[in-house]
């Protein structure tokens, strides 16, 4: 009777936090290996899946981004031309541009070129990132290609989803 | 009497307290650095003057003739891919494409690709691209029927002494797993391996590799052309990316079949 008393005079509780703890060391295991110092150098595109790929590299400097979706291609995030347009450029043509696609990559490129005078760059590297749906068509992705080559975005870099191992 | 009070006292408990606060700000500040989708890139470089190597690679004819090029192109179409080089067409590469569709309400299912025939959900809609969660080619004969290959438990095709895919496997037999370099094994237990449909991308893995091995020497040893068709999809020409790479072509470039 003496020892019910003390208790509640005292009412002395503690909370039992070891699972609370379990499920935290488990959290924090997982987001360790999960863990990246590099962060994201890419941004997403709404509506684009891109495809599953084996290759390891990772995009190392932030470059200029062309994404194409089902129904749009944007530059650096900003919609430029409607896929569509693209697609009905006819496929026997033999040197096949997006034009409007061309005039903002120019425009990208003398920006480019006026850094180098200003002594902001070292040079022009002619590097794009290039993110694609994985449901695209190649005639689409070939006129990509081949507009961004003819402006001088020579050193393409296809974006990918690393397999998981 | 005063012995017994001590071993009724509770025991200590460990003061949590102050590793739970290390936990609170650790676990957000690894939760806004952690990576989920790993994203890489595969290189691609075009030639300084054109844009595209199409015409050059499809249309023109080879300038170097006399040089030691190979000039190895895969020819991709809708059920078929081809390696050629200089001197002529390997035995063509026919396929049977499946897409697996995996949708939110917990359908999953694998679909005979038919071109201008969209598959259609249980309820009755159609099933969009962007529920297409992988794309299967298996590798047929000319009566379109699928050949099947033994294959390791971690996935590498099997292949015997001469490159060629293993149907069936004994005690005792000696076979070749596709890495890159071939990775002998001895089956000691057959029940180890298993029978699957072969898969289009390593048959054309194991080609690629035969032919590294042949012409290691040559001045373009180190390059591949993908040529294909316009319907072909951007996923096709990754996976075909990814063979090429792992068969030590690590020079792509791009090109157009004209109708």
């Amino acid at each position: 009777m003496g020892r019910g008393r003390v208790k509640a005079r005292t009412g002395d509780t503690n909370l039992n936090i070891t699972s609370m703890m379990d499920m935290f060391t488990i959290i924090l295991v997982f987001l360790i290996k999960s863990f990246s110092a590099d962060g994201s150098i890419l941004t997403n595109a709404d509506n684009l899946v891109l495809p599953n790929s084996e290759s390891k590299k990772k995009p190392q400097e932030v470059n200029l981004q062309i994404a194409v979706t089902n129904d749009m291609i944007l530059l650096d995030n900003a919609a430029v031309v409607p896929t569509e347009d693209a697609r009905n450029i006819s496929a026997e043509e033999h040197d096949p541009v997006i034009t409007k696609l061309e005039e903002k990559l120019k425009v990208c490129l003398a920006m480019e070129e006026e850094m180098v005078r200003m002594g902001a760059l070292n040079a022009v590297h002619g590097r794009i990132i290039v993110q694609i749906d994985k449901n695209i068509d190649f005639d689409v992705m070939f006129k990509i290609m081949n507009t961004c080559g003819k402006v001088g975005y020579n050193n393409m870099n296809f974006a990918v989803m690393e397999r998981d191992d | 009497m005063s012995k017994l009070n001590i071993e009724m006292k509770p025991a200590p408990e460990l003061d949590l307290k102050c590793f739970m606060n290390l936990m609170v700000v650790l676990i957000p500040l690894l939760l806004v650095s952690a990576e989920f989708a790993k994203v890489a890139v595969i290189d691609i470089k075009l030639p300084e003057a054109r844009g595209s190597q199409t015409r050059s690679a499809v249309t023109e004819q080879p300038q170097e003739d006399k040089s030691a090029k190979i000039l190895l192109t895969a020819i991709i179409t809708d059920s078929v891919v081809t390696l050629g080089a200089k001197g002529g067409f390997m035995p063509s590469l026919f396929y049977r494409e499946f897409h697996r569709y995996v949708t939110k309400d917990g359908l999953d299912t694998l679909v005979e690709y038919e071109p201008g025939k969209q598959p259609r959900h249980p309820s009755g809609r159609e099933l969009t691209v962007y529920e297409r969660y992988d794309i299967f080619l298996y590798t047929s004969d000319d009566k379109r029927s699928i050949i099947n290959c033994m294959y390791t438990k971690f996935g590498e095709m099997l292949t015997n002494v001469d490159g060629n895919p293993v149907e069936k496997v004994v005690a005792g037999d000696t076979v070749f797993a596709l890495t890159n370099p071939r990775r002998r094994i001895i089956v000691s237990n057959p029940a180890e391996f298993e029978s699957k449909p072969l898969s289009a991308y390593d048959e054309l893995k194991n080609r690629l590799m035969k032919i590294k091995e042949r012409y290691r020497d040559a001045e373009d040893a180190d390059d591949l052309i993908i040529a294909a068709e316009n319907e072909v999809i951007f996923d096709k020409i990754v996976q075909i990316m990814d063979a090429a790479r792992s068969a030590e072509f690590p020079n792509i470039s791009i090109a157009k079949l004209r109708g």
